[in-house]
């Protein structure tokens, strides 16, 4: 392997950001589970769960804090948005390669570089993802942690069980995004190269 | 008259003194009348110097007195204060300067025998006394059945006891504090209920008995005719939906506020140190006995309460949105969602993996064929 060949995609602030990420993912959806079905899961005390979940929410609200800085500090931002005008048919390409081309080896339509490391869908998705579903968490989040001091704000949203289904129905679908999330990082040139990609920034140029 | 008649009516007459003294001395005790009491005790300014110098109040407000348990169930001054049997205004105090304490077990042998063996009583050894009129008030007795937990823990623990010193073992101890009565933790014996209060929007208040009964144009005998249309004692979820439908045509528009209280029996007097419940999942969790009794309280003028039978299913619907413990009473549909998010994530990886299994052998074909051309 060439060294010429290695793309630097992942800065150092975006993999932190990433992997803290990760395992405070992992922790809250341990915890968030036994916090919920108490009676089925019982992976730590009910009361150890609740200030666990408590505290990597706030490591997870922290960190964003890094990728927000980072990628607004840097103007990298725009990696996420799509260009509107090739937006549709970006997708659709991208579908097609999903539901066909990677079956009869097609190469990928996207070629990753580091001004361009998402495909449409990826942006449609991660756009979605870091600033509106995981804000909404974050912040039904905080209005669970301190029900009482956030009593106007909840009351204003509809109620405590409102807010917690916004809560819980996020936390199901980011549940069904790390499955999701985790098998679609296979389906690089190799089955960890995404992975590995992701601990050293470098990824592999095909 | 000759000598046997004399002997006859010298022997009746005795009997005849005999029970009219017996009678006199009856009516001696029983003439006490709570009015005569207040001769004196309805004075503001009657009180008398302690031996510490301190200057102890011996004013009863009587309106309020009216109001209070014992008067409504006609206990007067006298039968609590049992040593004074008769008033002799002869004299400066018309009764003993000194009277024993009251012994209210004599009649709530019940919760006497509770408290005997409660951290309350053992207190005691400690060199302080905590009578039952320390926490209950003396003469203002009045029904607690359809108290808040605010006004529960305010009348009673909050007088002594600062609850935010203690608990932060607890999350969210200020939530718990405002929703869930002391007792219901610290008396382990008891059992207890969720209370649902309606909550009026418009008016921004929570609703008196008479009122929500008003909105529903009904009365407290005639509210479960109303509601409980399968004649079954208890409020369905379907039936709790169409009160609520009821309330929104009768421009009643609010929402079901839920605490969780004690039933008020004796053995909530048996309070000890370490016996407190600990463990967040004796109540959050859906099988939790603390959710099994849930009512419908509507208080009365006199200060009790007509309580309605709730199916448990009504706290994990979005009529009681603001009530809501953790897992114990959460909204089930949420979780069959749930499962069909996550069992969507699995299935699209398993199918999309096994589809990328099954074609391999197409792929290699034409990585071949591209080799060759």
């Amino acid at each position: 392997m060439s060294h010429d060949k290695m793309m630097y995609v992942h800065p150092a602030p975006v993999r932190v950001w990433h992997w803290v990420n990760a395992a405070g993912f992992v922790l809250l959806i341990l915890t968030g589970l036994q916090i919920r079905f108490a009676e089925t899961f019982t992976f730590f005390t009910l009361e150890d769960a609740i200030n666990i979940h408590n505290y990597v929410g706030f490591v997870v609200i922290g960190i964003y804090g890094l990728w927000v800085s980072y990628y607004f500090g840097t103007m990298k931002i725009k990696l996420y948005f799509p260009d509107l005008r090739t937006f549709i048919p970006d997708v659709i390409r991208q579908a097609k390669y999903y539901g066909y081309g990677i079956f009869i080896g097609e190469p990928n339509p996207h070629v990753m570089t580091p001004d361009n490391k998402f495909n449409a869908m990826q942006k449609k998705a991660y756009l979605g993802l870091m600033f509106v579903f995981l804000p909404a968490q974050m912040i039904t989040g905080l209005f669970l942690w301190r029900v009482k001091k956030f009593e106007d704000y909840i009351s204003l949203l509809g109620g405590l069980k409102i807010v917690d289904t916004v809560h819980v129905l996020l936390f199901f679908f980011f549940c069904a995004f790390m499955i999701v999330h985790f098998y679609l990082a296979t389906l690089g040139h190799s089955a960890t190269a995404h992975f590995k990609a992701m601990f050293t920034g470098y990824e592999e140029h095909h | 008259m000759n000598k046997k008649n004399q002997g006859n009516f010298l022997i009746w007459g005795a009997v005849v003194l005999v029970v009219l003294l017996a009678c006199g001395r009856a009516s001696l005790s029983y003439a006490i009348e709570n009015t005569e009491c207040m001769d004196c005790h309805g004075d503001e300014s009657l009180s008398r110097l302690q031996s510490e110098g301190m200057k102890e109040r011996l004013y009863v407000d009587f309106n309020k007195f009216k109001f209070s348990v014992h008067n409504l169930n006609s206990i007067g001054c006298v039968d609590c204060h049992a040593d004074i049997v008769a008033l002799n205004f002869d004299n400066e105090i018309p009764h003993p300067a000194a009277l024993a304490p009251v012994n209210c077990s004599g009649c709530h042998t019940e919760e006497g025998d509770a408290y005997k063996d409660s951290v309350h009583k053992k207190a005691g050894g400690k060199g302080i006394s905590i009578p039952c009129y320390a926490c209950h008030d003396y003469h203002y007795i009045t029904h607690l059945d359809s108290s808040s937990v605010y006004e529960r823990e305010n009348t009673f623990c909050l007088k002594c006891h600062n609850p935010g010193n203690y608990h932060d073992w607890l999350p969210q101890k200020d939530v718990h504090f405002s929703l869930v009565e002391c007792a219901v933790c610290h008396a382990p014996d008891t059992s207890r209920h969720v209370s649902l209060r309606f909550f009026d929007f418009v008016q921004a208040k929570f609703l008196e008995g008479e009122e929500f009964l008003q909105a529903l144009n009904t009365d407290y005998d005639g509210f479960m005719g109303l509601v409980d249309q399968n004649n079954d004692n208890v409020i369905d979820l379907d039936e709790f939906e169409n009160m609520v439908l009821l309330l929104r045509q009768k421009d009643a528009i609010g929402t079901f506020h839920g605490e969780v209280v004690v039933e008020l029996t004796p053995a909530v007097h048996h309070i000890n140190k370490g016996k407190a419940n600990r463990e967040c999942e004796q109540c959050h969790n859906p099988n939790s006995a603390f959710f099994q009794q849930v009512q419908i309280s509507l208080n009365k003028k006199d200060g009790s309460r007509a309580q309605y039978q709730v199916d448990r299913k009504v706290l994990e619907s979005y009529y009681v949105n603001h009530f809501y413990a953790l897992g114990g009473t959460r909204v089930r549909v949420l979780d069959k969602i749930g499962l069909v998010l996550i069992f969507g994530g699995i299935s699209v990886v398993v199918v999309h993996l096994s589809a990328r299994i099954l074609t391999v052998p197409t792929r290699r074909r034409r990585s071949k064929d591209r080799r060759h051309k």
